[in-house]
C-alpha cells in the first residue's frame, strides 16, 4: 500500500516537474509538513504533561531547538519557494508562448470562422429567403387550405345540422309511426274487444234463442198435452152430457113419479083425513057409547041400589037382576062390538098409517133419490162448467201459445237478423281492420324503407363526418399552429392596443391642450376683436388724417400724384384690411387669409410715416404692434393647426384600429358645428355619455317596456338599448325575442354573443 | 299607424294626447319619459306616442323615430322666447333619416290665450315654408278648449290615406 502510495507521489512529483502540474507540488509538501507538525505537536503535548519551573528551561531549550529546526525548515521552504518561483517563471514563459500560439491559432480560426460564417450567412440568407418564399407559399397554401377547410367545415356543419335535423325528423316520424301503430293497435284491440263482446252477446242471444226454442218445445208439448186433455175433457164432457141427459130423463121420471106420488099422497091424505074424520066419528061414537055405557053403568048402579032397597021384593029383584044381566050382556056385546070396530078401525088406521108410512118412506126415498140425482146434476153441471172453463182456458192457452209462438218466431227472426247484422258488421270491421292493417303495414314498410334510407344516408353522412372529422383533426393541428400564430398576432395586437391606449392617452392630453388652445384662441379672438375695434378706430383716425391730408394738400401746392396715389392706396388697403378683419371675425379657422391682410397695412403704414404727423406715427406704432401680435397669433394658430392635423391623423389611426368608435366620432364631429349654429338643439346630442342618462327616465322607460304590449315594447327596444348601453348583438337578440313572442310560430332564438361566453371564446384544442 | 307627439316641455303634448283619446281635458304633470295610447279616429287606429319634451330627455326622441308615419309637433303659441329653440329642435328632428317619410303636423297650441301668435307668424318663425320634400300643415289648436284638433286630425287622416 505504502509502496504504491509512494510510487504515486513520485509520479506526481515527476508530473509536477512539467509545466501545468505546478499546483500539485505544494499539496504534497503541505502533506509532509502537516505530518511533521503533527509529530512535533505530539512531542509538545508530552512535554506539557510536566509542569515544573525546571522543566521550563529545558522546555525553552527544546523550543529553541524546535525553532531552529523550524527555521531550517523555513529556509528549506524558502528554497523550495524559490525553486517554485523559477518553475513558475518557466511556466509563465511557456504559457505566454502557448498563449501566443493559441492566439495566433485562434485568430486564424476566427478568420476562417468569420469567412465561413459570412459564407454560411449568405447561404443561410439565401436558404432563408428560399425558405421564406416557400414558407410564404406554404402559408398561402395553408391559408387557402384553411379557407377551403373552413368552407368545408361550414358545409359539413351545415350537413351535420341537416343530418341532425333529418335525424330529428326521422325520430319524429318514428314517433309518429309508433304513435300511429299504437293508435291502430289500440283501435284493433278495441275492435277485438267489441268483437268479443259482440260474440259474447251473440252467444248469449243464441243461448237465449235455444232457451226460447226449448221453451217453445215445452210449450208445444204442453199445448199438445193440453189438447189431449181437452180432447179427453171433451169426451168426458160428452159422456157427462149423456149422463146428464139420462139424469135429466130420470129426473123427469122421478118428477113424474113424485107428482104421481104426491097425487097418491094427496089421495092418501084425503083418505087419511076421511079416516081421521071416521076416527073422529068413531071416537065420537065411542065417546057416545062410553057415555051410554057410563049412563047404563049408572043405571046399573042405580038399579043395584034399588035392588038392594027392594030386597023384599026378590022376584022383582030377580027379574031386575035378570034384566041387569041381560043389559050387561048387551053391554058386553056392544063393548065387544065397539072393541071389534075399534080394532078394525085401528087395524084400518094402522094399515093406513103403515101405508102412509110406507108411502112417506117411498117418498122420502124418492126424494132422497131426487136429491141425489139433483146433486149429481149439480155436480155434473159444476163439472160441465169446469169443463167449459177448462175448454175456454185451453183455447186461451192455445191462443197464448200461438201468440207466444209468434213472438218467439218474431224474436228468433229479430235475433237472427241481429246476428246476421252483427256478423256482417263484424265481417266489415274485420275487413276494415284488415284493410287498415294492410295500409299500416304498407305505411310501416314505407317508413321502414325511408328509415333504412335515412339510416343509409346517416351512415353515409357519419362516414363523411368521420372523414371530415379526421380531416378536421388534421386541420385542427394546422389550426393549432395558426392559433399559435394568431396568439402571437394577438399579443402583437395587444401591444398595439396598449400603444393605441397610450396614443389615446396622448390624444386625450392633446385634446385637453387643444381645448386649452381653443380657449386661448377664443381669448385671442377677443383680442382680435379688440384689435379690430382699435383698427377701426385707427381707420377712422386715418380717414380724419386723410381729410386733414387733403386739406393740407389743398393748402400745400406740393401735393404730388404719388402721395395721392399712396394715400388712395392706403385708403384702399385700410378698407381691404377692414374687410379682411371682418372676414377673420367670421372664420377663425381661415387664418391664412389674414396673413397678407395684416401684412399689407404694414406696407401701407410706411408711406404714412412720410406724411409725418404725430398721430400717424402713433398709429404706425400701434399698427406695428398689432401686426406683431397678429403675426404671433398667426404663428400660434398655425402651430395649433399643425397640432390639430397631427391629432386628427393620430385619431384617424386610432379609428382605423378601433372602428367601433367611428360612430362616436362621426357624431362628435358635427357636434360643435351644430353647437355653433344652434346651441340649444339637444334632440340629436350625443347619448353615449353614460353620465347624462337620466335615471328617472331610464326607470320610466324600463317600467313601460316591461309592462306594455309587445307591439309597443318593440318600439322601445332602441330606447332601452341606448339607455342601458346594449351592444348591437344584445339589441338584436332583444328584437328577435320580442318578434318570437309576438308571432305564433317560430322557435325561440338561442341566446348568443356575450350572453353565452362559452361560444365566443376561441376554441382551445386538446393537444 | 304610428304617430309621435313632439315639442318643447309645457307645449301641451300630453293634454292633446288625452284630448284625442278620451275627449276630455286631464290634469297633467310634466312627462318624464313618455305616454303611449291607442287613438281611434275615423276607423283608423293610431298608436300615439307622447314623448317628454324636457331638455334633458329630448336627446332620447331619436330612439323612437323608426317606423313613424306622422309627427305632431306641438308649439306653445304664447312662448315667443323659446320659439327659436322649438325651431332648431324641429329642424334637427326633420333631418333624421328615419323620419324622412313622416308627415308633419304642427299644432299652434294655446290659441285660446290672448297674446297668442298667429299660425302664419309661427310657420314663418319655425321656418316651415323652407321645408322641401315634406308634407306639412299647421293648425291653430287649443287642447283645453278642444278647438282645431278635429280639423288637424281630419287632414292627417286624409293625408295618410292618400299616401297609402
Amino acid at each position: 500500500m505504502f509502496a504504491k502510495l509512494k510510487k504515486k507521489i513520485a509520479e506526481e512529483t515527476a508530473v509536477a516537474q512539467r509545466p501545468g502540474g505546478a499546483t500539485r507540488i505544494p499539496r504534497s509538501v503541505s502533506k509532509e509538513s502537516v505530518a511533521s507538525m503533527g509529530a512535533d505537536s505530539g512531542d509538545d503535548f508530552a512535554s506539557d504533561g510536566s509542569s515544573s519551573r525546571e522543566d521550563l528551561s529545558s522546555q525553552l531549550l527544546r523550543r529553541n531547538e524546535q525553532i531552529r529546526k523550524l527555521e531550517a525548515r523555513l529556509s528549506d521552504y524558502a528554497e523550495q519557494v524559490r525553486n517554485l518561483q523559477k518553475i513558475k517563471e518557466k511556466l509563465e514563459i511557456a504559457l505566454e508562448k502557448h498563449q501566443d500560439s493559441s492566439m495566433r491559432k485562434f485568430q486564424e480560426q476566427n478568420e476562417t470562422f468569420q469567412a465561413n460564417r459570412a459564407k454560411m450567412a449568405e447561404g443561410l440568407a439565401l436558404a432563408l429567403a428560399r425558405k421564406d418564399q416557400e414558407w410564404s407559399e406554404k402559408v398561402d397554401q395553408l391559408e387557402k387550405e384553411k379557407s377551403f377547410l373552413t368552407a368545408q367545415l361550414q358545409e359539413m356543419k351545415n350537413q351535420s345540422l341537416n343530418l341532425f335535423q333529418r335525424r330529428d325528423e326521422m325520430d319524429e316520424l318514428e314517433g309518429f309511426q309508433q304513435q300511429e301503430l299504437s293508435k291502430v293497435k289500440h283501435m284493433l284491440l278495441k275492435k277485438e274487444e267489441s268483437l268479443g263482446k259482440m260474440e259474447q252477446e251473440l252467444e248469449a242471444r243464441t243461448r237465449e234463442l235455444s232457451h226460447t226454442q226449448e221453451e217453445l218445445m215445452t210449450s208445444n208439448q204442453m199445448s199438445s198435452d193440453l189438447n189431449q186433455k181437452l180432447e179427453e175433457l171433451q169426451r168426458h164432457y160428452s159422456t157427462l152430457e149423456e149422463q146428464r141427459d139420462h139424469v135429466i130423463a130420470s129426473k123427469r121420471d122421478a118428477e113424474n113419479k113424485i107428482t104421481a106420488l104426491e097425487q097418491k099422497e094427496q089421495e092418501l091424505q084425503a083418505r087419511i083425513q076421511q079416516l081421521s074424520i071416521d076416527l073422529q066419528m068413531v071416537t065420537a061414537e065411542t065417546q057416545h057409547k062410553g057415555k051410554a055405557i057410563t049412563h047404563l053403568q049408572e043405571k046399573v048402579t042405580s038399579l043395584e041400589k034399588r035392588l038392594e032397597q027392594n030386597l023384599s021384593g026378590e022376584e022383582h029383584l030377580q027379574e031386575l037382576l035378570k034384566e041387569k044381566t041381560v043389559a050387561e050382556q048387551n053391554l058386553e056385546d056392544t063393548r065387544q062390538q065397539l072393541l071389534a070396530a075399534r080394532s078394525s078401525q085401528a087395524k084400518a088406521t094402522d094399515a093406513l098409517e103403515t101405508r102412509v108410512k110406507e108411502l112417506e118412506q117411498t117418498l122420502q126415498v124418492s126424494e132422497e133419490q131426487l136429491q141425489q140425482s139433483r146433486d149429481i146434476v149439480a155436480a155434473q153441471e159444476a163439472q160441465l162448467q169446469e169443463l167449459a172453463t177448462t175448454t175456454k182456458e185451453g183455447s186461451c192457452a192455445q191462443q197464448q201459445i200461438l201468440t207466444l209462438e209468434q213472438q218467439c218466431t218474431e224474436r228468433t227472426h229479430a235475433l237472427e237478423a241481429q246476428i246476421t247484422a252483427l256478423e256482417r258488421a263484424r265481417v266489415a270491421d274485420q275487413t276494415a281492420a284488415e284493410h287498415r292493417m294492410r295500409e299500416l303495414e304498407q305505411e310501416n314498410a314505407a317508413l321502414k324503407e325511408s328509415r333504412n334510407e335515412y339510416e343509409h344516408s346517416l351512415q353515409h353522412h357519419q362516414f363523411e363526418l368521420k372523414k371530415l372529422q379526421e380531416e378536421w383533426s388534421q386541420r385542427e393541428i394546422v389550426s393549432v399552429a395558426m392559433a399559435q400564430a394568431l396568439e402571437e398576432v394577438r399579443k402583437q395586437r395587444e401591444e398595439l392596443q396598449q400603444q393605441a391606449a397610450n396614443l389615446t392617452a396622448v390624444i386625450d392630453e392633446k385634446e385637453q391642450s387643444l381645448q386649452e388652445k381653443a380657449a386661448v384662441l377664443l381669448q385671442k379672438e377677443q383680442e382680435i376683436l379688440q384689435l379690430e375695434q382699435g383698427h377701426n378706430s385707427a381707420v377712422l383716425q386715418m380717414h380724419q388724417l386723410q381729410d386733414e391730408l387733403q386739406a393740407l394738400r389743398s393748402l400745400r401746392a406740393e401735393g404730388t400724384a404719388a402721395a395721392v396715389e399712396q394715400e388712395d392706396l392706403l385708403r384702399l388697403q385700410g378698407q381691404v384690411q377692414g374687410e379682411a378683419l371682418s372676414v377673420s371675425e367670421l372664420h377663425v379657422t381661415s387664418k391664412t387669409m389674414q396673413d397678407p391682410v395684416f401684412q399689407r397695412p404694414a406696407v401701407g403704414g410706411t408711406p404714412n410715416g412720410e406724411v409725418g404727423t404725430m398721430d400717424l406715427g402713433q398709429l404706425q406704432k400701434e399698427k406695428q404692434d398689432l401686426e406683431q401680435q397678429l403675426t404671433e397669433k398667426n404663428k400660434t394658430i398655425k402651430q395649433m393647426q399643425q397640432r390639430m392635423l397631427e391629432l386628427k391623423k393620430t385619431l384617424q389611426k386610432e379609428l382605423k384600429i378601433r372602428p367601433d368608435n367611428e360612430l362616436f366620432e362621426v357624431r362628435e364631429k358635427p357636434g360643435p358645428e351644430m353647437a355653433n349654429m344652434a346651441p340649444s338643439v339637444t334632440n340629436n346630442a350625443d347619448l353615449t355619455d353614460a353620465r347624462e342618462i337620466n335615471f328617472e327616465y331610464l326607470k320610466h322607460v324600463v317600467l313601460k317596456f316591461m309592462s306594455c304590449r309587445e307591439s309597443e315594447a318593440f318600439h322601445l327596444i332602441k330606447a332601452v338599448s341606448v339607455l342601458l348601453n346594449f351592444s348591437q348583438e344584445e339589441e338584436n337578440m332583444l328584437k328577435e325575442t320580442l318578434e318570437y313572442k309576438m308571432s305564433w310560430f317560430g322557435s325561440k332564438p338561442a341566446p348568443k354573443g356575450s350572453i353565452r361566453p362559452s361560444i365566443s371564446n376561441p376554441r382551445i384544442p386538446w393537444s | 299607424m304610428r304617430i309621435l307627439i313632439l315639442g318643447l316641455d309645457g307645449a301641451g303634448k300630453t293634454t292633446i294626447l288625452y284630448r284625442l283619446q278620451v275627449g276630455e281635458v286631464v290634469t297633467t304633470i310634466p312627462t318624464i319619459g313618455f305616454n303611449v295610447e291607442t287613438v281611434t279616429y275615423k276607423n283608423l287606429k293610431f298608436q300615439v306616442w307622447d314623448l317628454g319634451g324636457q331638455t334633458s330627455i329630448r336627446p332620447y326622441w331619436r330612439c323612437y323615430y323608426s317606423n313613424t308615419d306622422a309627427v305632431i309637433y306641438v308649439v306653445d303659441s304664447c312662448d315667443r322666447d323659446r320659439i327659436g329653440i322649438s325651431k332648431s329642435e324641429l329642424v334637427a328632428m326633420l333631418e333624421e333619416e328615419e323620419l324622412r317619410k313622416a308627415i308633419l303636423v304642427v299644432f299652434a297650441n294655446k290659441q285660446d290665450m290672448e297674446q297668442a301668435m298667429t299660425p302664419s307668424e309661427m310657420a314663418n318663425s319655425l321656418g316651415l315654408p323652407a321645408l322641401k320634400d315634406r308634407k306639412w300643415q299647421i293648425f291653430k289648436t287649443s287642447a283645453t278648449k278642444g278647438t282645431g284638433l278635429d280639423e288637424a286630425m281630419e287632414w292627417l287622416v286624409e293625408t295618410l290615406k292618400s299616401r297609402q
